[in-house]
């Protein structure tokens, strides 16, 4: 079993490092119950600081805590509809139909609202929409895109875990394992996570299995590319035979690393690059529906090569610089619009079902209808309920 | 009871009812006097009559058990053959009601299909030929494979002529009491592109607002139908500004429920609108064809969109 996993703290006493940012998290809670009379109080917490410090830790510790549950939301959740909808559903209904308490954690929240408002206000939404607290994290939270979000929200920061807090974690989990490792390499290996404890946890982990210490690379552990690795690679770098492998190593399937790129071509690409760029999405996007229609899995092959090299040979030179990629919201959007036009699509499918048409082209042909689904009788014909002749009546 | 809605209240519920058909309706009328009819396809566009004619075949076939005995799906609606091929099971493996020696199953829009389900289709079909017979309706009968076609007789409806369409509203606009004024008559019928179903709607959201209709009127309720701000996606792309015209993009087929087919129709219509060279234009309109022709073959039509609008932008820098 992971470490990481195995000795992730469950209580305040276990989590080290960090008694400041515990303080400030229980009184935001504290105030946040209290405030739900009030209305006054903050909704939401970020906490943010470098990764392996314990944010999500945090998280989950306070929600033991205060027996809460938590509602996890993170980046390949804000890319899947049906995830979405069945994490959030609970989560947005009334609250006199909740007993336990609940806690929503928007996992990373640096990604999805980097660079433009977009992601930022469908959040926005959603910690006005929930009765909950909402808590996020973040690596860095000082950015100006962020400054709407710092204003709703308590903004509690973690430190780097210090080498010697990390050491002492370290020696405690051998300690538990019955495993002996010399005091040299412990220290090595705490001073060179600079203070990212999991880091630390994940390296010592790796080496108790070890038995030539010597030949310990503590590198290894970055050799899995992430998806934002990924990325720079693609949108930054050359094109070359390295750049067609360069998703093997990224945990997802082609499918959702397109929802990465799309989202991001943009923030690397003007004009002509961007038009080349979105010419081989295009591309990929027509092979991608050849493979569904006639599982031709071999094409499989080109959707990849467009994806990698295509996008990286859009460009006319390498890029420098830091570039903040995005994480996809295009998922996220259409969940809340769905939300939003939920009414509107279960009168269409009533009459759809009447008019002998197919439900789509109602939907579509909605606006059209709307002057004649607010006449009672008609409504009474279709059986609308309450909420369905009240939109019509507010809304539509 | 009457309906509210105008176009079942004033849906054709006789053969000699229905307008601008009238070598289809005798042909249909006389398989339907027979008291057995073949496999039947309806090939045209929408709201011209194909479900209606459909829905008097079988009211005339089975009288007052009609409803037992006919099933109604629509291809578009429903997830996939599966949900198909068991609807179709369930309603086909009991008897027919009444004097009736089979059932009818009627499949709107099975254009929507893909071939291989349309395969799965035919299959079903022969299952249950015995006890079923199927109505199919299409808007392109070229889009159905062959063995089906070949297993139905094809009827093609016409495009219905202003002519038409007029007379129709002149006697709802007459039973409601409602009057036209001035060019109203003739833009209900621009608007309509020929689908009556639609006009009757136009016409009933119109009336709703005044029993006087005037063109005024109807230009309003129509602005309400059409995808609205295209203008502005393209204004932002030939400035050069990808992020708000992508995020306006998304925004609009989000909100008004458009789909990529219409935005592209929209788009198209909208280059003619453009401050660009006429040269420009033309080169635009290609690309807009070049993308229609991918959203139809492509998974995502918001990328192809996106690339479509990415071109735009290169129009607008000069670079088209």
């Amino acid at each position: 079993m992971n470490w990481v996993e195995k000795y992730r703290p469950e209580s305040f006493l276990e989590v080290k490092g960090q008694e400041l940012a515990i303080e400030k998290l229980k009184k935001f809670l504290e105030e946040f119950t209290l405030g739900k009379l009030t209305r006054t109080a903050k909704k939401a917490a970020i906490l943010h600081g470098p990764p392996g410090t314990g944010k999500t830790t945090l998280a989950y510790v306070v929600a033991k805590n205060r027996n809460a549950e938590i509602f996890e939301l993170n980046a390949s959740d804000l890319r899947n509809k049906a995830k979405l909808e069945e994490i959030l559903r609970p989560a947005m209904e009334q609250q006199s139909l909740i007993k336990k308490g609940k806690i929503i954690l928007v996992d990373e929240v640096d990604g999805i609202s980097a660079v433009d408002r977009g992601g930022l206000s469908e959040l926005m939404t959603l910690i006005s929409l929930t009765p909950y607290p909402v808590i996020i994290t973040a690596n860095d939270v000082w950015g100006k895109k962020l400054a709407p979000l710092r204003k709703q929200a308590e903004v509690i920061q973690l430190k780097e875990i210090n080498y010697s807090v990390t050491k002492e974690v370290l020696f405690d989990i051998l300690r538990k394992e019955g495993l002996f490792i010399d005091n040299k390499i412990v220290t090595e290996i705490a001073v060179k996570a600079k203070g990212d404890l999991r880091a630390a946890i994940n390296d010592i982990q790796s080496i108790s299995k070890t038995d030539n210490l010597d030949e310990i690379e503590f590198d290894e552990r970055n050799k899995e590319t992430d998806i934002f690795n990924a990325l720079k690679t693609v949108f930054k770098e050359e094109p070359n035979k390295k750049t067609l492998g360069v998703y093997n190593s990224v945990n997802m399937n082609l499918d959702e690393i397109m929802l990465w790129i799309e989202e991001n071509i943009p923030l690397e690409y003007q004009g002509e690059e961007l038009a080349k760029a979105y010419e081989a999405l295009s591309r990929t996007d027509i092979f991608k529906r050849r493979i569904y229609r006639q599982q031709y899995w071999r094409f499989l092959v080109y959707e990849n090569i467009l994806l990698s090299y295509g996008i990286s040979a859009a460009k006319k030179t390498p890029k420098t610089g830091f570039t903040s990629y995005k994480k996809p919201t295009r998922i996220l959007k259409i969940w809340i619009n769905n939300k939003r036009i939920a009414k509107r699509k279960s009168i269409a499918e009533k009459y759809a079902l009447y008019a002998h048409v197919g439900k789509k082209r109602a939907l579509h042909e909605f606006p059209l209808l709307v002057e004649i689904f607010k006449k009672p009788e008609v409504q009474k014909e279709l059986k609308l309920n309450e909420e369905e002749i009240d939109y019509l009546q507010n809304k539509a | 009871m009457v309906s509210g809605i105008w176009t079942e209240k004033y849906r054709p519920s006789k053969f000699d009812e229905i307008v601008g058909q009238d070598s289809i309706v005798k042909r249909v009328e006389s398989l339907v006097n027979s008291l057995n009819i073949p496999h039947l396809m309806f090939a045209g566009p929408a709201g011209i009559g194909k479900s209606t004619l459909a829905l008097i075949v079988v009211k005339e076939l089975f009288k007052e058990t009609w409803k037992d005995n006919y099933l109604e799906l629509n291809a578009s609606d429903e997830r996939g053959i599966q949900v198909v091929r068991e609807k179709v099971k369930n309603f086909a493996r009991t008897k027919a009601l009444g004097n009736a020696p089979f059932k009818v199953i009627f499949l709107d829009e099975a254009d929507a299909l893909t071939p291989e389900a349309q395969q799965a289709l035919r299959r079903t079909m022969e299952n249950y030929s015995a006890t079923c017979r199927f109505i199919l309706s299409c808007n392109y009968s070229s889009k159905i494979i062959d063995p089906i076609q070949s297993r139905c007789v094809i009827f093609r409806f016409k495009l219905l002529e202003r002519k038409d369409i007029e007379k129709r509203m002149n006697v709802i606009a007459e039973a409601e009491n409602v009057k036209f004024e001035g060019g109203a008559m003739e833009m209900l019928y621009e608007g309509s592109e020929g689908d009556c179903r639609k006009a009757i709607n136009i016409l009933q959201s119109t009336a709703a607002i005044s029993p006087t209709i005037t063109s005024e009127l109807i230009s309003t309720i129509l602005s309400n139908a059409k995808p609205k701000d295209i203008r502005t996606v393209l204004d932002y792309a030939l400035a050069g500004d990808f992020q708000n015209s992508r995020e306006k993009l998304l925004d609009i087929m989000l909100k008004q429920s458009i789909s990529g087919q219409d935005i592209i129709k929209a788009i198209q219509k909208e280059i003619w609108e453009l401050p660009v060279e006429p040269e420009i234009k033309v080169k635009l309109t290609e690309k807009t064809g070049e993308s229609e022709f991918r959203i139809v073959e492509g998974s995502d039509p918001f990328i192809q969109l996106q690339a479509l609008i990415a071109s735009f932008v290169l129009a607008g820098m000069g670079k088209g």
